[in-house]
């Protein structure tokens, strides 16, 4: 998985308006007004399934319907990477999906019918913008022992990203 | 009403053709973005042009603008706030506040009665700042003001 910071808002134009109105810089005053977006690539869909359940963000993903899946451009997970039995299963099953789709498009059925049988484990592109509320509400369920692994990672490079690029916002918020 | 261009996304326009773009790509964002730049603001004005024509409207929240605005009461902010689920809107002083909006809510501002003074003075702000000439002009019919 790859994730790129695109861009920020730059936590000090905030800060010089709030100079200007006299009212004193509170992380929790420009939660809704900071915001971030990243390009996440080679995720797979079941991550990005759980991803768009967080509300208030916005998402732009790589169709299906147009672009043409490959058997190389599938995401294992570690527990069947490290289980002999349970990466052949794994493997055959992939193998017999990626034989139907293929039959299907060589026989005329549209990219966006054929995809039906793909896995979720299938890797994906999307953009994706929200604020420093929502990130940090992602971030904090995300991060969960209990979430899943992907997610889980994926989470994690957000929070460090976001954290590099407005120290004082996340410092303070997690200080708290 | 008086509102002033506290921050806006970089290159807003590239931003909304990267979105759009990577719906219908496999490629990395560094080749969408570098395909994008080699093929110039024609190219960005045609997939805008294209987004408005399909209401592909999603596109457009990628472009996010944060303004200070003045003399705007309290129930006025409230009931746009209620309406437009991507405005955010945090009380300074007075009637002064904060404002946070995507580029997607100011065109849904520009077509709703009650969000139309607001969303007219935001993009004369931008014309004047010549932020994003391109969509300015395809969304609002608005040319840019700045040398």
């Amino acid at each position: 998985m790859r994730v790129k910071l695109l861009y920020h808002t730059e936590l000090d134009a905030i800060k010089r308006v709030l100079a200007q109105k006299g009212v004193p810089f509170d992380p929790e005053l420009v939660m809704d007004h900071i915001v971030y977006m990243f390009e996440i690539e080679d995720c797979s869909r079941v991550t990005t399934h759980q991803l768009v359940r967080h509300r208030a963000v916005s998402y732009d993903q790589e169709s299906q319907r147009f672009s043409a899946a490959t058997r190389e451009g599938v995401v294992t997970p570690p527990s069947v990477q490290s289980n002999d039995a349970g990466y052949k299963a794994y493997d055959e099953a992939l193998k017999a999906v990626y034989s139907a789709y293929e039959k299907m498009v060589t026989a005329g059925v549209p990219k966006e019918d054929a995809r039906y049988v793909l896995p979720g484990a299938i890797k994906t592109k999307l953009v994706m913008t929200l604020n420093a509320r929502s990130l940090m509400h992602l971030v904090w369920q995300r991060t969960a022992l209990q979430a899943q692994w992907e997610i889980r990672e994926l989470a994690v490079t957000l929070q460090r990203l976001a954290q590099e690029t407005t120290p004082e916002l996340w410092t303070k918020i997690i200080e708290r | 009403m008086k509102v002033s261009l506290a921050w806006s996304s970089p290159h807003p326009e590239r931003t909304i053709a990267v979105a759009m773009r990577r719906c219908y790509s496999t490629k990395p964002i560094e080749d969408i973005e570098a395909e994008l730049e080699q093929k110039g603001p024609e190219y960005w004005k045609y997939l805008i042009g294209k987004a408005l024509q399909d209401k592909s409207l999603d596109v457009f929240e990628h472009f996010v603008l944060t303004l200070s605005v003045e003399e705007m009461a309290q129930a006025d902010m409230g009931l746009l706030t209620r309406t437009f689920p991507y405005l955010r809107a945090t009380h300074l002083r007075l009637s002064e506040w904060l404002l946070t909006l995507n580029a997607r809510t100011l065109v849904e501002l520009w077509k709703d009665a009650r969000g139309k003074p607001l969303a007219e003075a935001v993009v004369t702000e931008l014309s004047q700042r010549g932020v994003c000439p391109i969509f300015s002009e395809l969304a609002f019919g608005m040319k840019a003001n700045a040398s």
